[in-house]
């Protein structure tokens, strides 16, 4: 080795040297950034759960809350698939207007508009993780605690009841029908009646009605007597954070520049109800009693007694709270032309009934009472007149319409039950497209397309926004259908 | 080499340098000059921008419009020139200098077409010969890059990488393009390859802040085109294995300027320009409001205009103006060279509020601390602040609402000025603040090297959307969104290496052993105010309702390769490695994962038996390899966890993931085969890849069933196959003495397909109309369609239905070419297509609400009728129910640049006390051609961070003409 192959050495022995400074320096400080061990999950893992010293307390807001989507979701999907409401924007599939055309992609939300499927589910199984779960090993859970939390399964089942053609309760599992959803809903029910002042007396309405479902009248009447012994004017609901879970039909109703949920014009008096987005949704209320009490003596043939109870809910119904509102909602269709909404249209129910005065109130600016629980256009003294069957039927029918506005219950009414969501099609083994529970149930007597909605003139003004008639004719009167289908349960 | 720099201490030495005073302090008395002139060997044209230098002594410069040069102050005795030129390769020549004499050398360069000696470092161990490599590398340099008229290194490589398909999002400020290498290889995720800036991996998301409509903020937006020395490109497969379980979407790799040895160099470039509308897709309100066009009765004789139908024209779209100011210096000696540079551009844009300003400021900097250990810095700083406007999906936007007939609905207005007044009434602000810190060394002694790179990315992103008090197609009572996002990485890449030769030179042999790591922190904080009292202010805690959220989300990935490169009798490489990679993404009962790759390649045109064809033919080198790289898993996907809301003063939990424990990274494995030949003179170079690549234990985000409860969980089961081919090529027309003209161009074709899908359900990605099926390319368009139930012919009912189209151009390319004229004009020009793919028009969705059928007022195409069972018509399907009626075909070609370059005679530089000066004006953004007449089928709808095939978009606004004009000085 010569002079300058050792001086290249030694060169190449000091850069090595600091290669090696160099790299324990990398390493080192390589060590504190990089180091996997501090890579913790922000989330709260299965392992803290167990960590949870009071469980089934903890998980309790979380069904409160969960019984807050799937509420929303029930209010906003199933009345735009009614006659209540029909959409004139875009945020709402124009599809839910036309019963027969919804299929499984249509109800695969899992939002709070118009997810219930998915929000039912979500409810049942998280209650059933807290019944199944935690309850067993949470010996902090009191019997309230329990009690509510069979309440919201209960309350899953139901809505999964009303509304769909059937569901499976379990991974891979076969759907049930309705009247199976029914019984586990009537068994949950039946273990929160203990809890206490609230739950109990909810879970009480839950269970009649449940039974009316199950056309048993004396379970019914029964549960719906003790809900009313215990609380007269029962109103039991679920409220919305603004901050968090807002309540959806809001949005449609008055908040969004569209407003795409506008009522059938005979309805537009108890439009739009919720007046933000906190506003309260009734789950179950005293109203709803008397009505069922009226429906079970309606079939059983006790006409005046029948007509006692709904006079009863009427006058309940017309005692309700009311809030004081300007209404800026334009009352516009989807092409810009204006809906009625002006107080002096008068509106029949259909071609061959009466016009009525009153049922449109002066929009947009208008300022009046609104109803935000209840409220109806009968009144109990014509209640009293009505003589014969069909007449009280349909005044039942209109009232059960009028007074659960907004409250999700009409769509089971008119006897329509929706398809599961498409996920759960795809994902269980167990269920086909060609399943009845994949297809869309809607009765016979039900019209075709969207007239439900419709009515005549489309428009009653011209281009100049002047009004040009003020006779309103909707094109079908869906009570005296269903009061001619003799559709009730209890049948 | 000077004794007395060399005892300088370093520290003194790298500031004195970052000063640029240090080069005239070399110069010695005991030196002479070499001069001469580089020519085409070919033609004997000059050439110009030559770097010309010696290496090892800190003495370079480059070659003038004449093709001269002139080193100074040369030690006397022997001295190696290297040439560099792009096209045409490196080139030595020994010439012996005597003191105090000029030395005259001519280079006579001769064309390297396919560039077989270019040194490539981008997935292979140590810095290798592209001739080696068995693998398809694309690599663009500084000389290409400088001339081209953009800002963001998305839209450079658009249209100049074979085998990418690179499609802008929209022309608002901050957004980027969506990047896809060799198709869609995964259904979860984005696509973006995963970037390296001197050796640091970047933030690559596409979706930074909050939406604003279908479009997003993309951390691209802000890796700027600026001194970058060169981009190498690996796009998956063997040249990305060695990027482990990060790279199956291949990797982009950018190295910044660290300078050049020699005297001190300024560059000062003055752009200015205008950027013009793209109004080609605009029907303006003479479709949407006709009867607001009249005052007496519409489509009557009476009708007499009243809101011009060129509204938007008139009073929306602007005449956009731009400015971008750029000073560098460059410069170094034998042991510390430097780059140091600042930028500032504005430009106002085409619409309102759609102002972007951006500072830059960027440093790189190496120095030779002993003959055999360098080390490297590179800084770089880089705030934009961007206006943008509401666009895309967004019911407040103007374009969407007043294009498809919604502005009065949705403001309310009572007339079409009103409303434009309140749709511009929103601000959207961001600011963004980034800096890239790296720094690394290497050691190299005889046959052994040791490097190392560590840095940082650190990216802040604030954005404040501000709807105020009267916004009516928002929230009227005055809505205020704040969205902070905070990005750092940390990357650590070290290795160690050992070259072997035999005796005879004929075999050699590489070794290289490395580490990589990074872990990477994302945190938003994002809050909402809704609901103001007052106006003017934007404070969310002012607002009756504050809604808020935060993510947070960490990762650690980390692993290490071992990569072999045998070289025989230079002309047949084996090359083989591996990596081993564990990452807390992992599940817990995954331990680590390993990705092997081998390949040849084949220098055919070495052989003896090649030259009876090599009067044609010059250069054949085959190449064919194996290769697996990895996509990871989302950071704590595989943990089952709970979420919590606040609900009315309570934390109200309820499932969030349901947890897998086996969760691992997606594998794809590419065999790729190819070539790549010179031909006549190197006149025609051609690079050929065919690849297939398939991912196994695809993750599909699987939905649980509903009854569960749970949403979805990230699971390894699908299988994704993409094979196609991938073109690019080159053309010297014509070489002769005054002008060079040459073509050049790429292809890639590709097909995709969803060969498994595990036993999991289909299901819809990036929206809910592209679909995963087996059998069917990622995303096809799965949409209602028209159907007839009775046989009569006549549709009465409508089904989901697949259209047989996709969204991902499954064909692209482009056309370029450059023509050099009169020693002093550069003329230059790319256009670039797409073909293959459907889109979905969204904007003739929106406006069917209003009655008003797009494709049958511009195209002629009558929307699907609809019958009742009975065969009577009803009227037009309702939207929901013939979304096939929005389904187009895609195919699109753009000519998306031109620019021509004068670069000033001597005189005329010298007499502006500038050792050069250039001129130039561009044009990008000239001309469309689509197959439909209603949407830029490139513009993509972007809805979040996840997987965005694109193809998807409501009224969006093209890129702009944009026209240049611009002075560049160096002295």
């Amino acid at each position: 080795m010569n002079t300058t192959q050792k001086i290249g050495r030694l060169r190449g022995r000091r850069g090595f040297v600091l290669a090696l400074v160099f790299a324990t320096g990398f390493g080192l400080s390589a060590c504190s950034f990089l180091d996997p061990t501090n890579v913790e999950n922000p989330r709260t893992t299965a392992d803290d759960l167990a960590d949870t010293p009071d469980p089934v307390a903890a998980l309790l807001p979380g069904l409160r809350a969960q019984f807050a989507r799937a509420t929303s979701a029930q209010t906003v999907l199933t009345e735009v698939v009614t006659d209540n409401y029909s959409i004139h924007g875009t945020g709402l599939s124009k599809t839910y207007d036309t019963p027969r055309d919804i299929g499984p992609s249509s109800v695969n939300s899992t939002g709070t508009a118009t997810g219930l499927y998915w929000n039912s589910q979500e409810l049942r199984a998280l209650s059933e993780f807290v019944i199944e779960d935690l309850v067993p090993v949470d010996e902090t859970a009191t019997a309230e605690d329990v009690a509510e939390a069979f309440y919201y399964r209960g309350m899953a089942h139901l809505l999964l009841a009303e509304n769909f053609v059937g569901a499976p309760v379990e991974e891979d599992g076969e759907p049930i029908t309705p009247d199976q959803l029914l019984d586990l809903a009537i068994t949950d029910f039946q273990a929160a009646i203990n809890g206490g002042p609230v739950i109990g007396v909810a879970a009480q309405a839950a269970l009649a009605r449940a039974y009316r479902w199950k056309g048993d009248r004396n379970a019914s009447s029964a549960a719906a007597n003790a809900a009313l012994s215990a609380a007269p004017d029962m109103l039991w609901i679920r409220t919305f954070d603004a901050n968090s879970i807002s309540q959806q039909a809001y949005f449609f109703l008055v908040n969004r520049a569209l407003q795409e949920m506008q009522p059938l014009p005979r309805l537009d008096f108890l439009d739009p109800k919720y007046l933000d987005r906190e506003s309260a949704i009734a789950i179950a209320k005293a109203e709803e009693m008397y009505l069922i009490l009226a429906e079970i003596n309606l079939v059983g043939g006790s006409l005046d007694v029948g007509k006692g109870h709904l006079a009863t809910a009427i006058s309940l119904a017309n005692d309700r709270v009311r809030v004081e509102f300007t209404d800026f909602d334009q009352r516009l269709n989807a092409d810009l032309s204006i809906r009625p909404r002006d107080a002096s249209i008068k509106i029949r129910a259909d071609a061959s009934s009466p016009f009525l005065s009153g049922l449109v109130l002066d929009r947009p600016g208008g300022t009046y009472n609104q109803m935000v629980f209840s409220g109806t256009s009968l009144d109990p003294d014509s209640i009293q007149g009505l003589t014969s069957a069909d007449e009280v039927w349909h005044a039942f029918w209109l009232a059960r319409q009028e007074i659960l506005f907004l409250e999700g219950r009409r769509m089971a009414d008119l006897g329509i039950r929706l398809p599961i969501m498409l996920r759960e099609i795809d994902a269980n083994p167990n269920i086909e497209m060609s399943d009845p529970v994949a297809q869309v149930f809607v009765p016979t007597y039900i019209p075709q397309f969207d007239e439900m909605d419709l009515f005549t003139p489309a428009s009653p003004y011209d281009a100049g926004e002047n009004l040009i008639t003020d006779e309103v004719t909707m094109m079908h009167d869906m009570n005296k259908i269903l009061a001619a289908n003799n559709v009730s349960p209890f049948r | 080499m000077n004794p007395r720099l060399r005892s300088t201490p370093v520290a003194g030495a790298l500031l004195v340098a970052l000063l640029g005073l240090l080069p005239g302090a070399i110069a010695a008395q005991n030196t002479g000059t070499i001069t001469g002139q580089i020519t085409d060997a070919s033609s004997g044209r000059p050439l110009s921008e030559a770097q010309v230098s010696i290496p090892g002594s800190g003495i370079g410069t480059l070659s003038n419009v004449s093709g001269r040069f002139v080193l100074l102050n040369v030690p006397a005795g022997q001295a190696t020139v290297r040439v560099d030129l792009l096209g045409y390769g490196t080139t030595d020549q020994t010439v012996t200098v005597t003191a105090g004499a000029s030395t005259v050398l001519d280079f006579a360069l001769s064309q390297d077409a396919i560039a077989l000696d270019e040194l490539v470092v981008t997935g292979v161990g140590k810095e290798t010969e592209r001739r080696k490599l068995a693998t398809s590398v694309e690599v663009l340099d500084a000389q290409e890059i400088a001339n081209v008229p953009v800002t963001s290194v998305d839209q450079l490589l658009q249209g100049r990488v074979a085998g990418a398909t690179v499609n802008a999002q929209s022309a608002q400020a901050g957004t980027a393009a969506l990047i896809n290498f060799r198709g869609t290889s995964s259904v979860f995720g984005a696509q973006t390859p995963v970037i390296y800036v001197d050796g640091v991996r970047v933030d690559n998301s596409q979706s930074t802040a909050a939406g604003t409509g279908g479009e997003q903020s993309s951390a691209l937006a802000d890796l700027l085109t600026s001194d970058i020395e060169r981009i190498e490109v690996t796009k998956g497969g063997a040249a990305s294995t060695l990027y482990g379980s990060d790279a199956a979407t291949g990797v982009i790799q950018i190295f910044t300027k660290k300078g050049q040895p020699g005297t001190a160099r300024f560059t000062g470039r003055i752009e200015m320009g205008v950027d013009q509308p793209e109004e080609k897709y605009m029907f303006d309100v003479g479709l949407t409001f006709p009867w607001l066009a009249c005052t007496g009765e519409y489509d009557t004789p009476d009708c007499v205009p009243e809101v011009a139908p060129t509204f938007m024209s008139d009073k929306f779209w602007q005449t956009g103006f731009a400015q971008n100011y750029y000073l560098a210096v460059n410069g170094g000696t034998d042991m510390v060279t430097y780059n140091v540079s600042g930028r500032v551009q504005n430009e106002e844009g085409v619409q309102p509020k759609n102002e972007s300003t951006l500072y830059a400021v960027r440093g790189g900097l190496q120095a030779s601390v002993t003959d055999n250990f360098t080390v490297n810095f590179g800084g770089n700083y880089t705030r934009s602040q961007y206006q943008r406007l509401f666009n895309g999906t967004a019911i407040a936007d103007p374009l969407t609402t007043f294009e498809v007939g919604d502005a009065l609905f949705f403001s309310g207005a009572g007339d079409l000025d009103e409303a434009l007044d309140i749709f511009l009434m929103p601000d959207i602000d961001e600011t963004v603040d980034r800096f890239i810190f790296s720094g690394g060394f290497t050691w190299s002694l005889d046959d052994w090297f040791i490097r190392a790179t560590t840095g940082l990315d650190s990216r802040a992103n604030k954005q404040r959307v501000l709807e105020p008090i009267g916004f009516t197609p928002g929230e009227p009572t005055g809505q205020s969104t704040r969205y902070d996002r905070t990005f750092s990485s940390f990357s650590l890449d070290a290795a160690a290496g050992w070259s072997w030769q035999s005796l005879s030179g004929d075999w050699s042999n590489d070794l290289a052993v490395g580490v990589q790591g990074f872990r990477d922190n994302t945190t938003v904080i994002s809050s909402t105010g809704t609901g103001y009292a007052l106006p003017g202010t934007p404070a969310f805690d002012e607002a009756s309702t504050i809604t808020s959220f935060e993510i947070n989300e960490e990762v650690f990935t980390g692993g290490i390769y071992v990569d072999e490169t045998f070289d025989m009798w230079r002309k047949l490489t084996l090359t083989a490695g591996v990596r081993f990679d564990g990452s807390t993404a992992f599940g817990d009962d995954v331990s680590y994962e390993v990705y092997p790759k081998a390949g040849v390649s084949y220098l055919m045109s070495q052989e003896d038996f090649f030259d009876g064809v090599s009067g044609w033919w010059n250069q054949f080198k085959l190449r064919a390899a194996y290769g697996e790289t990895g996509k990871p898993p989302t950071p704590f996907d595989k943990d089952r966890s709970f979420s919590a809301v606040s609900f009315r003063g309570e934390s109200a939990p309820r499932f969030d993931n349901p947890g897998n424990e086996d969760l691992r990274p997606e594998r794809t494995s590419t065999i790729e085969v190819g070539f790549d030949a010179s031909f006549w003179d190197n006149r025609l170079g051609l690079d050929f890849t065919w690849y297939d690549a398939t991912t196994q234990d695809a993750l599909f985000f699987v939905p649980e069933q509903p009854v569960t409860g749970q949403g979805t969980q990230l699971r390894n089961v699908g299988e994704i196959n993409n094979t196609g081919i991938e073109i690019a090529w080159n053309l010297q027309v014509l070489n002769r003495q005054s002008i060079a003209w040459s073509l050049g161009g790429t292809f890639q074709m590709v097909d995709n397909e969803v060969v498994d899908m595990g036993g999991a359900a289909d299901f819809s990605v990036d929206g809910s109309q592209k679909r995963v099926s087996e059998g069917k390319p990622v995303g096809s368009w799965y949409v209602s369609t028209p159907i007839d139930t009775n046989g009569d012919g006549l549709n009465d009912s409508s089904e989901l239905q697949f259209t047989g189209g996709q969204p991902v151009p499954d064909q692209s390319g482009s056309f370029n070419t450059s023509i050099r004229f009169l020693n002093n004009w550069t003329f230059t020009s790319l256009a670039d297509f797409a073909m293959g793919h459907e889109v979905f028009d969204w904007g003739s969705v929106w406006s069917t609400f209003n009655g008003i059928y797009r494709r049958e007022e511009i195209e002629n195409v009558d929307f699907p009728r609809r019958y009742d069972l009975d065969g009577n018509e009803i009227g037009r399907y309702s939207q929901s129910q013939a979304r096939s009626a929005f389904v187009y075909k895609g195919d699109w070609f753009k000519w998306r640049e031109v620019t021509l370059s004068y670069t000033m005679p001597e005189s005329w530089a010298t007499a502006l006390r500038s050792d050069r000066g250039r001129i130039y004006g561009s044009i990008r953004n000239i001309m469309i051609w689509s197959d439909n007449a209603l949407i830029d089928a490139e513009l993509n709808g972007l809805s979040g961070d996840g997987i965005a095939l694109g193809s998807e978009s409501s009224i969006t606004a093209s890129a702009p003409r944009r026209f240049r004009f611009g002075l560049e000085f160096v002295f």
